[in-house]
């Protein structure tokens, strides 16, 4: 059966030489990967016909420059497998896992090939052969096995670093040369300067090593404990580990480290541990796994509770002498290193370091990260560029870690730099679509318009039976999901959410679909998105747009007229036209019985001489209505959760300039669409767990840690009312009755600070928990998925092909396993991350750019009202609710002179701060006393900061003790409650109702941010969940 | 150094094989003189040695008699130098005695046992060289010996052990993969009536993919049969010579 062949290999183990043997079979059916070979099965990835020859990077190459290989414009690569193994077994985890998606990648060219497992490719290492030398010549001798078999057409190359070998092997063979790297870029790849320069980039960075590991004088940190000896003492329970988190604010001081593993099974070691200065962190870089040593008690220190100078602290922390378990790291279990933007220092700074002038120390843009050593030449060329660096070691002897120049973004302070600067910092590369994923897209031109077919089989036609439309922000672009509702003959009611079928466009592996799945979300910032799908499928085909003919994904569900009780569900493809389109506001007015728009929107005009026709719509639209209140309040019953968060919407004036910052508005609808959708999300979700039961991809919220709702409970206590965290159900009611009539903000912001201590919901694989643990504590729902926007979330893609295959409508081959899925989960947690923190940042660069144009003293958009959620040391948090910023305000500063209030000035004085639970004074010299309190209104300045390495930032400063009188602010939030104390009585359901829907509407899609482009964006409690957690004032993991 | 990569993405295991395929499985029969069945195998790396006495009377205390059948009495042992560092006790210690339990199982399926009443038969097998598959090699090598000693059974017993990794069912695990410490199932067929002498399932497998890995061992067992019989029918023809030779001589 098999042609084996038997070779002993000699391995050590563990400190002890062990002599093992192991087998290893040769054959000759080793595919090779290339289309030009007549005999190999073709299966797997294959390399491109238009090559003009291969090319082989050797161990070393390979090691060293792989991030040059990744380049997609190198072609025709062939990874040996003996290099492969040098790249796993020598550089570690995280570069070989890089590898492998190189490999796994269809966009890269590049494919791997076994060749220690071909018959005539192997060459079996000799008695005192050195590995370098049996490795390349393996390598050597696989590159003149592959010329020939494929019959000498396409000349292979091999390229190495050793001068040795390229004399040694140059001209053995002809067809298969020997070049070194270098020579390799200039000769064949002479037009992509990019990856020279890296080349060259890598290159130093290397000699810099070697010459500094030569000169290893003074060590600046202690070693690092071998990799055996740190999983020993982690077993052992001597060191812990963890991932380190740098304090934003006080990255020099203060980093922590929350403790994995093993920390689940004793309480005692639930919180972080701190590991104060940089010796004790060690060379280790934030977002690191590593390996701590927890210090005696007598070393412990306390977190700072203080405001610090350049930025807020914003930490629960009480006083000094609270001291906390301290630690120092002791070796770096797995590097965690990514792309850091960095800036150049000033031309002075530079000039004053003449001794050295090659080697330039960068700042990076990210607080958290030390400044990086490069070495370049061209320091003075790039000083007012943002540029993109990367790591490559920190050695003991140094005191900032090494690494090379990659490329530039742009100039410092310029828009798209800095939203550059904003996409490498969350590791996100968007490059436009590719032709290949293009030309997999259907065409709809005038001249040959697309139509749906309508012979397909297996889909429902809904065209002539259901009355179906969507309500979506104005207009917007990609309409995801359209409703329908509609009284059967039995005398139930039928509940409609379709939602668009994308996975008909976007077959599983797929250019379109790998890339889909790269991207994992599309990317809103605050002027631009990027999206996940090509336009044609985002904008056209799969948008349910009205008056045409598309495909869908329905879920329709049976109700009980009378009380709303689910009977059945009948989940399926079908084809929809969509009647019509309306806005939110539109949907509003007509729920509330004006009929204004009929004659101010185009799409409705026909309706105001149809009265049927609008009767079934108005209908339609109450009916829905009704019939979301009762779902909702179901779902109140066991506890979901109302949460709070301001959004803000840029409002851009023609170029791009920015005219205003104005909060979102929300509206009944809004909560209407977002409970259909819950409930859209949830019945999938039960379907395809019943179905699949090991690899359904579903999305849970845990529920939070109690000790995170301490800081909650004491700002409610401040006016005086009681918080109970216990369960959800307490808590949504508690939050519901801390309610200051005199002060609606009190009642936001309280929520504000429930949402904060939330954990982030997530996606998951139901293989890898058990079903006690799909909860999802937000929304009070045993299990819950994300299906409703498949046109931006892969994770929906993946949900509607499950869900597809569960009801035996789509193909079963391609579903993945729970291994994969659960992988694929981490992906699109990391990328949702991402998406967030970048939709933050661009956000508050916006904001800065808003208040940058101002002058502070004399423009009143920089004067506004603002009030006090969190008292510290030596100042105050605020938040400023008509711009939706958070902030802190000092009361003393660095000279120690404190802020002094005479009648409706302030000044600094010299004085003292008292501080006791709810409340601050401030006391002057001369004994006058100002006290603020939780919660209390007063006026501020917004100014900005500027920065040269970094974002601008805000700042607050307290002008005034008192209120800020404008005639705008109050109006909104009033207006709002009352029509919901109507909405209340409306609804026969005995809960406790909807009070502050805000959450709730952010929770819609009212991506009224994005006015430009009118996206819809965010339609879940979750991601709203997961904004607010963001934008938050606590900052429990310590960053 | 990062972990192994027990299954590449181009389907190789680590010492080169696909997901279904054995390793390379040699075998003798009667290479004792004395006993009265004897057999040597080697799948891959894992060498074991069988030796088979009777049926003849029981030995030691009657009281073991049984009347309506044979008694198979079995032993398994370890050489001291079949493992890369030495063993200290070869035979008797708790490993020992399960497989010596799980062999005579296994073998009081297969025998027919009731054509020997108040007898005994004796299995010993050893382990030369451990390389994963341990209890799979000496069945392997059991059956051969038995039919060397010309006692009726009532098919071959094959075994093959099966893991599961990333989804994919391997078959006959080699040491490496065994370590990983992932499932493994250990599974003695009769191949001709597709009946499970036993099967025996180390660490969490989930129910849904039970059978996926049943499968693979079977098939991984009628591959072993194929061998077996194939080395059997071998054996014969070659005694058959001698005794002919000698018949015409």
């Amino acid at each position: 059966m098999l042609k084996t062949e038997r070779i002993l290999h000699v391995k050590t183990q563990r400190g002890r030489t062990l002599r093992a043997v192991r087998e290893h079979y040769l054959r000759e059916d080793v595919s090779c990967g290339s289309p030009q070979c007549p005999a190999c099965a073709r299966d797997g990835k294959l390399l491109s016909e238009d090559l003009t020859h291969y090319v082989v990077p050797d161990c070393q190459v390979l090691q060293d420059y792989q991030e040059v290989l990744e380049f997609n414009e190198l072609r025709g690569i062939i990874i040996m497998q003996t290099a492969c193994q040098a790249v796993q077994h020598q550089r570690g985890r995280r570069q070989y896992l890089k590898l492998r998606n190189m490999l796994r990648d269809a966009r890269h060219d590049c494919v791997f090939f076994p060749n220690e497992f071909q018959h005539y490719a192997y060459l079996p290492r000799e008695m005192g052969e050195s590995m370098e030398d049996w490795q390349t010549r393996c390598i050597y001798n696989s590159c003149v096995w592959y010329y020939q078999h494929c019959n000498a057409r396409i000349p292979v190359i091999m390229v190495t670093e050793r001068e040795d070998v390229i004399r040694r092997y140059g001209t053995e063979t002809q067809g298969v040369y020997v070049l070194s790297f270098k020579d390799y870029l200039e000769t064949f790849w002479p037009d992509l300067k990019g990856i020279q320069e890296l080349y060259e980039s890598v290159r130093q960075a290397l000699c810099e090593r070697e010459t500094d590991s030569r000169e290893s004088n003074g060590k600046e940190y202690q070693e690092h404990l071998p990799l055996e000896v740190l999983e020993a003492g982690i077993k052992s329970g001597r060191y812990k580990q963890g991932v380190l988190s740098v304090n934003k604010h006080r990255s020099q001081l203060e980093a922590f480290v929350r403790l994995q593993g093993l920390a689940g099974k004793d309480t005692d070691l639930q919180s972080d541990v701190l590991i104060h200065g940089t010796k004790a962190r060690n060379r280790a870089i934030h977002g690191d796994i590593v390996a701590v040593e927890i210090l005696p008690k007598c070393d412990w220190k306390g977190r700072t509770g203080a405001l610090c100078e350049n930025e807020a602290d914003e930490r629960a922390g009480d006083a000094q002498n609270d001291v906390m378990m301290t630690g120092r790291v002791v070796g770096v279990i797995q590097r965690n290193w990514r792309d850091y933007v960095a800036t150049f220092p000033s031309k002075e700074e530079i000039q004053t370091r003449g001794k050295n002038a090659q080697k330039v120390l960068v700042t990076p843009w990210d607080y958290r990260i030390p400044k990086i050593r490069i070495s370049t030449q061209q320091a003075e060329a790039l000083k007012d560029y943002r540029v993109v660096v990367r790591l490559d070691s920190w050695e003991s002897t140094s005191l900032y870690p090494n690494g090379h120049f990659v490329r530039t973004l742009g100039c410092i302070g310029d828009l798209e730099a800095e939203i550059a600067t904003i996409l490498v910092e969350n590791s996100i590369s968007m490059s436009p679509f590719s032709e290949a994923q293009l030309a997999e897209m259907p065409i709809n031109s005038p001249e040959n318009p697309w139509r749906v077919d309508t012979e397909e089989c297996g889909r429902r036609d809904l065209r002539k039976t259901h009355l179906i439309f969507s309500i979506d922000p104005e207009g917007c672009e990609d309409v995801d999901d359209a409703l329908s509702i509609r009284a059967l003959k039995s005398g139930h009611l039928e509940l409609g959410v379709h939602i668009a079928d994308v996975t008909h466009f976007v077959k599983p592996n797929s250019y379109t679909d790998i890339e889909a799945k790269a991207r994992a979300t599309t990317y809103y910032l605050a002027d631009r998105r990027y999206d996940m799908l090509p336009p044609i499928l985002s904008a056209d085909l799969c948008s349910l747009l009205g008056g045409v003919d598309r495909y869908a994904v329905s879920v329709m569900w049976e109700l009980d007229s009378a009380t709303y009780e689910i009977r059945r569900a009948w989940y399926g493809r079908t084809i929809i036209r969509s009647s019509y389109k309306l806005s939110y506001e539109v949907a509003q007015q007509l729920l509330d019985g004006d009929l204004e728009p009929l004659s101010t929107e185009p799409e409705l005009k026909s309706l105001s001489q149809d009265s049927t026709h609008l009767d079934r719509l108005l209908w339609a639209i109450r009916k829905l209505t009704e019939v979301a209140q009762a779902v909702r309040s179901r779902r109140d019953i066991h506890g979901a959760l109302e949460l709070e968060g301001v959004e803000i919407r840029v409002q851009l004036g023609e170029e791009h300039n920015i005219v205003d910052l104005v909060p979102k508005q929300p509206l009944q609808v809004h909560e209407t669409i977002a409970e259909c959708m819950i409930l859209a999300n949830h019945w999938v979700a039960k379907k395809i767990w019943e179905s699949y039961p090991q690899q359904a991809l579903l999305r849970l919220h845990p529920p939070p840690r109690q000790e995170f709702f301490k800081e909650l409970k004491e700002s409610a206590q401040a006016k005086g009312f009681s918080i109970d965290t216990r369960t959800n159900k307490t808590l949504a009611d508690s939050l519901d009755k801390a309610n200051d009539p005199s002060d609606p903000l009190v009642n936001r912001l309280l929520r504000a600070m429930a949402t904060q201590a939330m954990s982030n919901a997530q996606y998951f694989s139901t293989g890898s928990y058990t079903e006690d643990e799909f909860y999802h504590y937000g929304l009070a729902l045993d299990k819950y998925t994300h299906f409703t926007s498949p046109i931006r979330r892969y994770a929906d893609i993946m949900v509607h092909r499950l869900l597809l295959a569960a009801v035996n409508n789509g193909a079963k081959e391609h579903l993945v396993g729970n291994k994969d899925l659960e992988e694929l989960c981490r992906h699109i947690n990391n990328r949702n991350r991402a998406a967030q923190h970048c939709q933050k940042q661009s956000t508050e660069l916006f904001q800065c750019m808003f208040f940058k144009d101002e002058d502070p003293e004399i423009d009143q958009r920089c004067i506004c009202d603002a009030i006090i959620y969190s008292i510290r040391t030596n100042g105050v948090l605020l938040f400023i609710p008509r711009y939706g910023i958070k902030g802190p305000a000092y009361l003393k500063n660095n000279e120690g002179l404190v802020l002094s209030f005479a009648d409706d000035s302030c000044k600094w004085t010299i004085g003292s701060l008292q501080r006791l639970p709810g409340q601050i004074t401030v006391i002057t010299e001369g004994g006058k006393g100002t006290t603020f309190c939780l919660f209390d209104h007063v006026t501020v300045r917004i100014q900005i900061q500027t920065s040269r390495f970094h974002t601008d930032s805000i700042r607050l400063e307290i002008v005034s003790n008192k209120p800020h009188v404008t005639q705008e602010q109050p109006s909104v939030s009033s207006a709002y409650h009352s029509r919901n104390d109507l909405v209340r009585e409306v609804t026969r359901t005995a809960i406790e109702a909807q009070l502050a829907k805000e959450g709730e509407a952010a929770e819609n899609k009212v991506g009224k941010r994005h006015q430009e482009y009118q996206q819809t964006r965010g339609n879940s409690l979750y991601s709203l969940l997961q904004e607010i957690h963001e934008l938050a004032l606590l900052d429990v993991s310590g960053q | 150094m990062a972990g192994l990569e027990l299954l590449s993405d181009q389907g190789y295991r680590v010492d080169g094989r696909k997901s279904g395929e054995l390793r390379k499985i040699q075998a003798r029969m009667g290479v004792f003189a004395q006993a009265d069945g004897s057999a040597y195998m080697e799948q891959g790396n894992t060498k074991a040695l069988a030796v088979v006495y009777g049926p003849h009377e029981i030995r030691g205390s009657r009281a073991k008699t049984l009347h309506d059948r044979a008694v198979v009495n079995c032993q398994y042992s370890m050489a001291t130098f079949s493992t890369g560092e030495r063993k200290r006790r070869p035979h008797g210690d708790r490993t020992s005695t399960e497989m010596t339990m799980h062999l005579k199982q296994t073998f009081e399926a297969a025998i027919l046992t009731q054509l020997y009443p108040r007898c005994q038969i004796d299995i010993y097998v050893q382990i030369l060289q451990a390389d994963g598959g341990n209890y799979c090699t000496c069945v392997n090598a059991a059956t051969l010996a038995v039919i060397d000693a010309g006692i009726p059974m009532r098919d071959y017993v094959c075994a093959s052990s099966a893991g599961f990794i990333e989804d994919t069912p391997l078959a006959d695990l080699s040491y490496v993969e065994e370590a990983s410490g992932g499932p493994q199932l250990a599974l003695a067929l009769l191949p001709k009536s597709d009946q499970i002498a036993l099967l025996e399932m180390n660490s969490r497998l989930h129910e849904d993919h039970l059978d996926r890995v049943i499968d693979a061992a079977s098939k991984a067992c009628k591959d072993v049969y194929a061998v077996l019989d194939q080395v059997v029918r071998d054996h014969l023809q070659e005694v058959t010579a001698l005794i002919g030779d000698r018949g015409s001589a």
